[in-house]
């Protein structure tokens, strides 16, 4: 995989997932979420948008029918979800795998179950879970292990750098 | 600095030379020094091999490439906030 472009995404869906998965994890049991019925016209009009991107689910992920007790912040913070889970260099399918690992990794029940059902919606089968969960677990061990021992990095220098400068505003 | 001192390559037995070889070619890359975690998982080869086996397993060619679960692999990494 080559191009910085693709790092810059997988970091966006990276960072995403963690804030999604820490408001989901750590709020959803004390604080209600907006519910669809009685939501403003504004909540409802992302609500509508939130539903159609995850397949016409009847229920609203609940960091973000969480986030929509503030309607403004709802909507940058999905815009931001969508653009980060959306395909673009990376197609949608790797970028619920990534968002899976990286739940499963930081150990978020809200996360790790979200992220599989949309693998599997997207078409990974119980091979390719296994495949995620394999790499999943074989590199939390290795970094264990890099980590008890004080290892410093020295594999860097493999990858070739990317000299193509920023995309201008509005491309991709 | 590392817990332990890293042997160089010279100071493993043959098999392990051998090993740190074949490493060259599943990063295809041509590394003038074994990499630490190669020398530290060859340090045991009764958890190494088995667990290098394992990682080639999950590494390899399936529903997704191996290009992708390298970039799964670095995410983890990086939830793992591990600089290595």
């Amino acid at each position: 995989m080559g191009g910085d472009a693709l790092w810059y995404e997988a970091a966006q869906v990276v960072g995403i997932t963690n804030a999604l998965n820490v408001v989901a994890d750590g709020l959803g049991g004390v604080m209600a979420p907006v519910k669809v019925t009685g939501a403003s016209p504004e909540v409802a009009a992302v609500f509508d948008e939130i539903r159609s991107f995850y397949g016409g689910t009847p229920d609203i992920p609940g960091p973000f029918a969480l986030a929509a007790h503030d309607p403004a912040y709802l909507a940058d913070l999905w815009a931001a979800a969508r653009h980060a889970y959306d395909d673009n260099c990376l197609p949608r399918r790797l970028k619920a795998a990534l968002a899976f690992a990286v739940s499963l990794t930081t150990r978020s029940a809200f996360g790790t179950g979200f992220h599989l059902a949309e693998m599997r919606r997207l078409g990974v089968g119980e091979r390719g879970v296994m495949e995620i969960v394999g790499v999943t677990q074989m590199f939390s061990s290795y970094t264990k292990i890099a980590d008890t021992l004080q290892l410093e990095p020295d594999m860097g220098d493999i990858a070739p750098v990317d000299p193509t400068p920023a995309p201008a505003p509005g491309a991709g | 600095m590392p817990t332990v001192r890293l042997r160089d390559a010279e100071e493993y037995p043959e098999p392990a030379r051998r090993a740190f070889e074949l490493s060259k070619r599943w990063f295809n890359h041509d590394f003038p020094v074994p990499p630490a975690m190669s020398r530290v998982m060859a340090w045991d080869p009764g958890f190494g091999n088995p667990h290098g086996r394992a990682m080639k397993r999950a590494m390899g060619p399936g529903e997704f490439t191996r290009g992708e679960k390298e970039m799964v692999a670095a995410a983890v990494s990086g939830a793992n906030a591990c600089a290595y």
